[in-house]
Order: structure tokens, then sequence, then C-alpha cells
């Protein structure tokens, strides 16, 4: 009992001292002025830290969100920073830009996916002088309404989201229309297919994936009309593992649908649909002919068996790199577009098949630029909704 | 301590093993900076800044030490009578599940009437959860690490459906609706001390808890029993306690003391509950309840100690230009440190135990023989 106290007495002691030698002289602000108290912890941070630049203060006085001084941060959503999917796409982003700007930047992984959590990660950058924040996932919503506002500083950008009137002046909701990304891959696998039966592995079912499955499902059926293909889907075979990190479940989900004579399966789940090519692929490796379709960037390699070749047919991109990537610059030019909803689709190339895809004919790839120069124009329309689809 | 008269054996103290462990823990996590090459001083200012510099970091300190409190106190409870609550975190999803669907159908409730709900309800949820491990250990000697396991699963999946079946969020279907806050444990009376954090009624709650978890203990017969059923339970049985009830009713108090876990935790700090997913605070409350010595009070600073460290990771990793991972690494060396606090007892003792054997050697003096040992 004495122990346990003491331990706490003494780390508690530790800290006090260790956050009053370094809040010396911090003037005790009150609840509204948000502005101030961060200013004063960053202007603390500078001269606590020898290393740190002098352009912090710059910002803390106010406004920069643009130039040299700029840092660039983003703070993951649940999963890892090496998830080849949402997370990484982001931080290539990211990072790619910032690395051409010269500018300082960071990532953080919030110590759970609670608003309280993303908002203490989102602060705890903005603390340290960062203006640009990037968040990957719809799950960021009611984080990002509640600093946008205690933040008017900080460019703020959310992905898969769509914040229509809540907006904020300094915040930026990119959403894609990734049915049209699912179209065009369905269509890719069906052509290639011919016959045979395709599945469907989703994580959570939140938009962004029932639009990536109902828009592959349209693609198979347009292929099916369109292209004489006779490529089944049985409703058993599109689930929602309900997970987007759980590698084992994703394997044996896609152990059952194989096993059911499934040919390929279009994983929509991050690390689950991880291991969903994993199976896919030591299926391949023992002489089955089992594809495995990917999402969000190009996961060929994360097909790969060693051998050089891989067990992805094609993967369904929204590329989400390029969307961050230019809004780092943007951010970097003063042009950052804050108060919009960005909704990217095919018609911008902000989305489809990666342009290599060593498993697809030279046939199939000149259909698929058809189609998708069909979707461009208009003449085909992919709906966003479940109606008449497998949901 | 030893006068000169009365030659004692000094035995090290709680206080000094409890120091020399954090000391430890922290020059351990020093060590380690200094290893990646970032200055450790440095590192751990920017800890302590990201979970004590402003009034909000304060406040949402507190309120991630408030549920670890109390899963810390429901393992440590268990453990007092020799059983190991491995299932915090399927009592707090019950506890906090039916929180929340008290939270989206009772709304015209009053409030305070509201809140003595929720917590009652959320508190017998888990109450019943842990009812089961104790009883399947008490009747069929199951052993409670394997059912309580499992019944993290079994509310992990029945919760899966429960969401989408009553208190699904329209517009997403992979989470609950959230909880307004008006009717969630957040209030003004504490957020006007930590402007925007999450701190809520449940600090008072986990006060609340360690006092009457401290009193049932030390000052109860129910308290003495478990305490005899935790030390040799054939032996208690022999002096005529009733283990298997004792059993029981450790497991159901363990399980309440998860399922208000569960409350604060989905209808203070967070408001919305996701599906499939597990809360890590049940498995956090095991290192904390191990870490306060599994005694109540401990068990309260212990919780602060990982909050403080949880909430100054990002600070750490924003601030120190440390990568998130390599940030989870220094933090679990701190703790993993922190928890040898038995290597140190026996440490002290040894050099004690030197020193006094010298010093009765000098004064030529014997010293008691069979009472040195413990």
């Amino acid at each position: 009992m004495k122990k346990s106290l003491a331990i706490i007495m003494m780390l508690l002691a530790v800290f006090c001292v260790f956050s009053l030698a370094s809040c010396g002289g911090k003037e005790e602000t009150t609840s509204t002025a948000a502005a101030t108290t961060t200013a004063a912890s960053t202007t603390t941070t500078a001269t606590t830290t020898a290393a740190a630049p002098a352009a912090e203060k710059e910002e803390s006085d106010g406004v920069a969100t643009s130039g040299a001084a700029l840092k660039v941060g983003m703070v993951t959503d649940s999963g890892t920073i090496d998830d080849r999917s949402f997370n990484q796409g982001t931080w290539e982003g990211v990072k790619k830009a910032a690395d051409e700007l010269g500018l300082e930047s960071t990532y953080l992984r919030p110590n759970g996916t609670t608003t309280g959590d993303y908002t203490s990660a989102i602060y705890d950058l903005y603390d340290q002088g960062y203006r640009f924040i990037a968040c990957p996932g719809y799950l960021f919503e009611e984080a990002i309404l509640e600093v946008q506002d205690a933040c008017p500083d900080l460019a703020l950008v959310i992905f898969d989201s769509n914040l229509g009137d809540n907006c904020g002046a300094n915040t930026v909701s990119v959403s894609w229309k990734e049915q049209e990304s699912g179209f065009l891959a369905g269509v890719a696998t069906a052509v290639e297919l011919v016959d045979g039966s395709v599945g469907f592995v989703g994580g959570i079912e939140i938009p962004a994936v029932q639009k990536f499955n109902w828009g592959f499902q349209q693609g198979v059926a347009f292929a099916n009309e369109n292209y004489g293909t006779t490529v089944e889907m049985d409703p058993s075979n599109f689930v929602y593992s309900g997970s987007f990190a759980d590698l084992a479940l994703g394997g044996q989900l896609a152990i059952t649908m194989y096993d059911k004579g499934v040919d390929a399966i279009f994983a929509a789940a991050g690390g689950t649909g991880v291991g969903v090519i994993n199976e896919a692929k030591s299926r391949r490796l023992a002489g089955e002919d089992v594809w495995a379709i990917g999402v969000d960037v190009d996961q060929y390699s994360v097909g790969d068996m060693g051998n050089g070749e891989s067990c992805i047919l094609t993967s369904a991109m929204k590329y989400v790199d390029k969307a961050a990537y230019d809004l780092v610059y943007a951010a970097y030019n003063g042009e950052f577009p804050g108060g919009t909803n960005e909704l990217l689709g095919a018609s911008t190339s902000d989305l489809g098949i990666p342009e290599e895809n060593p498993n697809l004919s030279a046939e199939t790839m000149e259909i698929v630029a058809e189609v998708e120069q069909m979707i461009i124009a208009g003449d085909i329309v992919v709906q966003d909704t479940a109606d008449g689809l497998i949901p | 301590m030893a006068g000169k008269t009365l030659l004692k054996e000094r035995k090290a103290g709680n206080l000094l093993v409890s120091l020399s462990a954090v000391v430890a823990g922290i020059l351990a996590g020093c060590l380690l900076l200094i290893v990646i090459g970032k200055n450790p001083v440095d590192a751990m200012t920017k800890i302590a800044q990201g979970a004590l510099s402003d009034s909000r970091r304060i406040g949402n300190t507190i309120a991630v030490a408030t549920q670890l409190i109390l899963v810390g106190l429901s393992v440590a409870f268990a453990y007092k009578s020799g059983l190991f609550n491995i299932g915090g975190s399927g009592q707090m999803l019950v506890g906090g599940v039916v929180a929340s669907i008290w939270a989206y159908y009772g709304q015209d409730i009053p409030r305070p009437l509201y809140l003595v709900i929720i917590i009652l309800s959320g508190a017998v949820a888990g109450g019943i959860w842990g009812f089961i491990s104790g009883f399947l250990k008490a009747r069929f000697n199951v052993h409670e690490v394997v059912s309580s396991i499992m019944l993290n699963w079994t509310a992990l999946w029945v919760i899966y459906e429960i969401i989408p079946a009553f208190i699904v969020d329209p517009k997403v279907p992979s989470k609950s609706a959230a909880v307004p806050a008006a009717q969630s444990l957040r209030t003004p009376v504490l957020q006007q001390f930590f402007p925007r954090s999450y701190i809520n009624w449940g600090i008072v709650i986990a006060i609340a808890a360690v006092v009457i978890i401290a009193f049932i203990l030390n000052k109860t017969t129910l308290g003495y029993q478990l305490k005899a059923v935790g030390s040799n339970r054939f032996c208690a049985e022999y002096a005529g306690i009733k283990v298997n009830r004792n059993i029981i009713i450790t497991m159901t108090i363990a399980g309440v003391l998860a399922g208000l876990a569960g409350v604060t935790y989905y209808c203070g700090y967070s408001n919305i509950i996701y599906r499939n997913q597990m809360p890590n605070e049940g498995f956090d409350g095991v290192a904390v309840a191990l870490l306060g010595n599994c005694n109540p009070v401990g068990v309260f600073f212990a919780a602060l100690f990982f909050s403080i460290l949880k909430a100054g990771k990002g600070s750490l990793g924003a601030g120190a230009g440390i990568p998130p991972e390599i940030a989870d690494t220094v933090i679990a060396v701190i703790i993993y440190f922190t928890a040898t606090a038995v290597l140190f007892r026996n440490l002290w003792n040894g050099l004690f135990h030197r020193i006094y054997e010298k010093r009765v050697a000098g004064a030529n003096v014997k010293g008691p023989d069979g009472s040195l040992s413990d």
C-alpha cells in the first residue's frame, strides 16, 4: 500500500518538477483563451528545446500556415503506419511533399480510437508547432469538429469524410467516389476471369467500403452484360469481417470462399484484407488459380509471392497519397482550400486501377480504359447505394 | 535506523522500494533514449508537458486514469482473493453498452435520476459478467482466466449484434450513435476547471470505489475472508470460510468495478462504442493493479502514472521527434522497469542484511537468530 502510494507521490513530484520547470512563467489562462494557452505552451517549447527552430515563435503568433516554417503532421487511424493501405498512403503523400519542400514532418499514433484520443494527438502536434495535420478516416469526424474551432490557424484535412456544412474555414474534407474505382476493378476482374465466381471481404461497414463493394458488383454485372462474361456473384460470398486489422480472420474468410470455388476475392479490409491476400498467395504457390483484388493503394507488392509474381489481379485504388501531397503543397503555397468538401472521382483522375497490372491482359486493360472514359463522359453512372445489389 | 543498544535489521520499506523502481524505470527509459540518440531530459520533459502542461491536458490525463483506476481495482480486488480477472474488457463492454442503451432511449429521464440509472445498470451488467466467471469457477472449477477471456469475446460479439439492432449510428453502421453531452457523465461542474477536456463524473466514482474497496478489504469480515481465501484456499476452508461463496462474490464485485469502468469510458471519456473493438483498458488494468501492488490506493496512483505516460506519449512523438513506435517502446520500458519492484525489495533487503551483519560483527553482539529472515 504505502509502496504504491510512494511510487506515485514520487512520480507526480518528478513530473510536476519537470512541467513546472518547463512551464515557468506561463500565464494561467481561462477557458476561452484557447489560442493563448496554446501559444504560450508553444513558446515554452521553443525555449526549452535548444534545437527548436526560431520559426516556431513566428507561428505561435498567429497565422502562418504557409512557407518554409510549416510543419506538417498526420495522425493515424486504427491500424499502423505501414498498413499498406490508407494510413500508409496518406503518410507517403505527406512525407513526399514535405521532403520535397524541406518541411519538418511527423505522424502520431493515438492511444485508441475515441474522439478523446484523436483530439489529444492533434493537440500534441499543434502544440509543438504543427500547422497542417492530415487525418485519414471518417473516425476523425467528431475530433475535427472539436478542434477546427479551437485552432483556427491549423490546416486540417480529413479523408474519407464529407463534413458538409460543418466543415470549418480551416478544414478540408475529402471523399472519393469509391464506387467508380470498384466498378473499374469489377470490370477488369470479370473480363480477365471470363467465367467463375467472385467474392468480397470488407472491413467495417462504412460508406467508403460499402461503395467499393457496390461499385465492384456493378462492374462485374456490367461486364457480364456488355462483354460476354459469365462471372457469378453469390451473396454468401460478399461479407464484412467487422475489422480492419484482423489478419487471421481475413485468412479464414478467404479459406472458406476459395474452398467454395470462388476464383477472386476483392479484399477491401485493410489488415484483414492482407490476410485474404496471404491466403491467395499460398494457394497460388500451391498451384491453384485464385486471385485477390487489392484496395486503396496498388497492393501488387503485398501479393508478391517471392518469385516475381503476385496474386493481386488488380487493385481498386483511390489516390489518397496524391490528395495528401497536393494539400501539403497548397498549404505551403498559402492556397489551402479551407472550408471545402472535395469529392474526387475518375473525372479528375483521383482513382482507378493501377496503370501497370502484370496479371491483366492488354485486351482487359483496353476495355477498362474504354469503360473509364465512359464513366468520365458520364455515359455510365455508378450508383453509390445498395439498390438492387448485395448489401 | 538500528539503535546502538537494540540492533535490529532494517527492512526495505514500501516507499524505498517504490521509489527505486520508479527511478529505475525512468532511468531505463532515458538509457533507451540515449541509445537512439535523443536527449533524455528533453524527452522526459515532453512527456510531462504532454500530460500536465495545461488544464485541458490535466483534465484528459485524469479522464484516462478514471477507467484505469476502476479496472485496476477490479483486477486488484480479485487478485486479493487469489483470482485473476482478465475479463475486464468484456465487463467494461457490457457495462458500457447497457449505459449506452439507456443514453439512447432514456433521453426524457431527469438527469440526476438518469445518471444513477446508467451507473447502476452498468455496474449490474458488469457484475453479471463477473458473476458468470465466479460461478463457473466455484461450481465447476472452470479456471477464471479461461472463462473471463472467453466472456470477453462473448461480450464483444453480442455487442457486435446489439449495436446495429438498438443503438446504431444511422450514418455509420459500425458504431453506436454518439451519446449527446447532456446524456453522458461529462459535466460542466468539472469541465469548467478543465476546459475542452473529457473529464467526467467517472473520477468521482473511481475515487469512491477506491475508498469503498479499501474499506471492504481492510475493515470488514468479508474482506478478511476474501484475503484468507486468497492466501490459502484450503486453510480458509478448514477455518470454516465458505470458499465458493467468496469466489463468486469476489468475481461479481470485480465485474461491478469493471462495469463501472465501462460506463465512464463509453459514456464519459468516449461517447461511442465501435463494433468489434475490445477496449485495451481491460488489459492495462492488470498492469495497473500489479504496479499498484494490488492495493486500492496503490492502484489509484499507478493508474495516474500510467495515464501520464499514455498522455505524454503523443507529445514525446511530436516534440522530440521520436516515432510513435519508439515512443511506445520507451513508455513500455519505463513501465516494465517500474514493475520490477520485487527485485528492488530483495536488493535492498540483501544490502541491509549485509550492513546489519557487519554491524553485528563490529558490535560483537549476536543477533536474534530466527527473526532475521522473513
